[in-house]
């Protein structure tokens, strides 16, 4: 069985960083995109690289590669990725909190399984030891 | 072939190239040699996703498209089993279906 010992402090941070940053990212976005014109044009692309929230979602992203791959040295992929996911749900929450959207009962529901299977994915080993599962 | 299911079909050609995205990223961390190489071609691969997801969002509508686009968990579950040989267990894969199945309906009613 692979295993990997002890809270995974610098992933759970890292991960934390990120979460945190795409539900920024994703907001921002949204209030960014609202001030575009509506139909694309030559206008529209003008304004997004005279928009300063375009520029610091793709500060914002950058920095998020540099975080993401440093989790990816501590982890394996089918570890960390599925934990993107809790992003979905702070977005819902900021998005309700801060644009006033609303969440339905069904969102809420999708938020708890959401948690579960980060739940689920937090109890198996975080990195493979190569050839543990090979018998003899 | 109908609209929805042109947008269908990206959506699940935007998770696959999501999800080989992601493995060039890894690839970065485990062959150091080349790290530069996996992480402009992870990013390149990203570019061509998001091309890919947009041109599906002309199609679907925006909760569906991304309900639909969890399916890019299973894709990298999949690709780490086989490509980068990590171990993917039935507790991992039963948290990805909770996740996949969370994921589309906070997207559905969106």
């Amino acid at each position: 069985m692979p295993s990997s010992l002890g809270f995974p402090y610098k992933v759970a941070i890292g991960l934390a960083l990120i979460i945190g940053m795409d539900t920024f990212v994703q907001l921002i976005w949204k209030v960014a995109a609202l001030s575009l014109p509506e139909t694309p044009s030559l206008d529209a692309i003008g304004a997004v690289i005279n928009q300063p929230l375009f520029l610091v979602v793709a500060g914002l992203m950058i920095c998020q590669l540099f975080i993401w791959l440093s989790v990816l040295g501590e982890a394996d992929l089918s570890f960390a990725q599925p934990f993107f996911s809790i992003s979905r749900i702070t977005v819902c929450l900021a998005s309700a909190y801060i644009l006033a959207e609303r969440i339905t009962p069904q969102q809420m529901a999708g938020i708890a399984l959401v948690c579960a299977g980060a739940w689920c994915i937090s109890r198996t080993a975080r990195n493979t030891i190569p050839g543990a599962d090979e018998r003899p | 072939m109908t609209h929805t299911a042109v947008g269908i079909l990206l959506v699940v050609l935007s998770s696959l190239i999501e999800g080989l995205g992601e493995i060039s990223f890894k690839k970065s961390r485990l062959q150091r040699q080349r790290q530069v190489f996996w992480v402009l071609l992870g990013v390149a691969i990203f570019v061509v996703q998001m091309s890919v997801y947009t041109a599906a969002l002309r199609f679907l509508a925006v909760g569906a498209a991304f309900a639909m686009a969890s399916l890019s968990f299973v894709f990298v579950a999949l690709l780490s089993k086989y490509l980068l040989r990590e171990a993917v267990t039935p507790v991992k894969w039963l948290g990805i279906a909770l996740i996949m199945a969370g994921t589309s309906l906070i997207g559905a009613y969106a």
